[in-house]
């Protein structure tokens, strides 16, 4: 580059023929700068270059920033609203529907189950009012026989005082006699089955009677807990959708942050610009003084402002050459 | 990601839609990676050129939906580049813009003559970029 222009073309009739310099000493101060000119355009595009690395590594970070965003945003309404797109998997407002859902069929089940086992001790209690009943109606039964009893006695007594014309009648008397004794066994026998009945009926009353009270409050601590599980989950799906919000108005925040760093990193492209058009014309100038004075060597790692460059690149550009340990080295003395 | 009020999602990443491409062509590795980034966001796929000449190489085998340049680079200017698209039957109507530090209105009306769309002064605005490309999109 130190023979031509930054557009790569050669130095003009003019840069070749410059002004005449009258001044012998403006001339040595001038070809003083020569080497320095070259230095300090090598300086400008280095210079240029990292603000461009570091710009473009900075608009690396932003759009993993702004990835990352956009990803979590879309995660968490996923999960909350419409699922990941997983097939079959459902978002967390279906899984509080599905829930509240089966906790209300569950509880619904449970109030059947008490109404069935209510039912059931009620229909316990009509078989043991109609045992009652059978039993008095065996009672009556009872009384009827010892009737039949005593008019069978008295049939065989005026049978006795009839004599041979009532030994017919007799016979009558005493088949009614032990018709009644068999109807009396019966009744006996049946009356002792209704007593078992109505003893079994009383004894599955009472269980019956203990599991309802048991349902009931089991249906009641059930629908208790099932209400405020449902209630728990409906605010946490509500705290969470809140949190959703304030997350896609951070990333919408982010956004305009990212926008605004976006719009000011610009700055590099303007500044590269100008350094470029300043690097043109110290090249133009070191040209037209390599014209006037030809090639002058000083010793720069002698002068004193070369001297002063701290950086690695800095002493590499003025071409300032020392030995000295990398980058990122740590030494304790 | 941008509050795009006209159209939240302008290239139409979302499923069912084409994705828009759009042709960046900036001398500048930052440049490209900013304007490349704000278009991404907006749902864009993009493809970078380095200079006007690194564009039409570019575009012999593939087809884009937008080309933002900007004016000046070495090889092949912005004005040149808008010139021999303009020739190319398949970039005759494509939309066109011009990304660039010159703000001048000779400028301007050389790049109009040339067949551009529109002209977008640097620093550019991520937001107003988008719009700008929604609106010139047909």
């Amino acid at each position: 580059m130190n023979q031509e222009t930054a557009n790569g073309t050669e130095p003009s009739a003019a840069a070749s023929d410059p002004s005449p310099v009258t001044e012998p000493g403006v001339e040595a101060e001038l070809s003083r700068y020569l080497p320095i000119l070259a230095k300090m355009s090598e300086q400008l595009k280095q210079t240029s270059a990292q603000i461009e690395d570091s710009v473009v590594e900075v608009c690396n970070s932003f759009q993993g920033m702004a990835e990352r965003a956009r990803a979590t945003v879309s995660k968490a309404t996923g999960f909350l609203g419409e699922g990941d797109g997983t097939p079959g998997k459902k978002s967390f407002e279906e899984l509080v529907e599905n829930t509240g859902a089966t906790l209300v069929k569950i509880m619904n089940t449970t109030a059947e189950s008490g109404e069935i086992s209510r039912r059931a001790v009620e229909s316990m209690q009509q078989i043991d009012n109609a045992a009652q009943q059978i039993s008095a109606a065996l009672s009556l039964l009872e009384e009827l026989a010892k009737q039949n009893k005593m008019l069978a006695l008295n049939a065989r007594i005026e049978a006795a005082h009839a004599g041979s014309q009532g030994a017919g009648f007799e016979v009558v008397a005493i088949e009614v006699a032990s018709q009644t004794q068999r109807s009396r066994e019966v009744t006996g026998k049946v009356g002792g089955l209704v007593e078992d009945l109505r003893n079994l009926a009383n004894a599955t009353l009472i269980d019956l009677r203990r599991i309802n009270e048991r349902d009931a409050e089991r249906v009641e601590a059930s629908q208790k807990e099932a209400n405020e599980s449902l209630r728990d989950l409906r605010t946490a799906h509500q705290e969470m959708k809140a949190m959703l919000t304030g997350i896609t108005a951070d990333g919408a925040l982010l956004a305009k942050d990212i926008g605004s760093a976006v719009r000011g990193m610009q700055f590099q492209d303007r500044v590269s610009q100008r350094i470029g058009h300043v690097v043109d014309e110290l090249e133009t100038l070191h040209a037209r003084l390599v014209a006037r004075f030809g090639s002058v060597h000083i010793n720069l790692a002698a002068d004193e402002g070369f001297r002063a460059y701290t950086m690695r690149e800095e002493r590499e550009a003025a071409g300032v050459h020392e030995a000295e340990s990398p980058g990122g080295d740590v030494e304790l003395f | 990601m941008w509050n795009c009020s006209e159209q939240a999602v302008v290239g139409s990443s979302r499923e069912g839609f084409e994705v828009r491409k759009v042709l960046i062509v900036d001398d500048s590795v930052s440049m490209r990676q900013m304007v490349g980034f704000t278009l991404k966001e907006g749902g864009f796929e993009v493809l970078e050129a380095e200079h006007g000449q690194d564009a039409l190489d570019k575009l012999q085998g593939t087809s884009v939906d937008l080309v933002i340049t900007d004016l000046n680079m070495p090889v092949m200017d912005g004005i040149t580049l808008i010139t021999n698209l303009r020739k190319q039957p398949a970039m005759k109507n494509k939309p066109i813009l011009m990304l660039t530090t010159e703000g001048l209105a000779s400028k301007k009306e050389e790049g109009k003559a040339a067949g551009a769309t529109g002209w977008i002064v640097k620093p550019f605005d991520p937001e107003k970029l988008l719009l700008t490309v929604a609106k010139v999109l047909p």
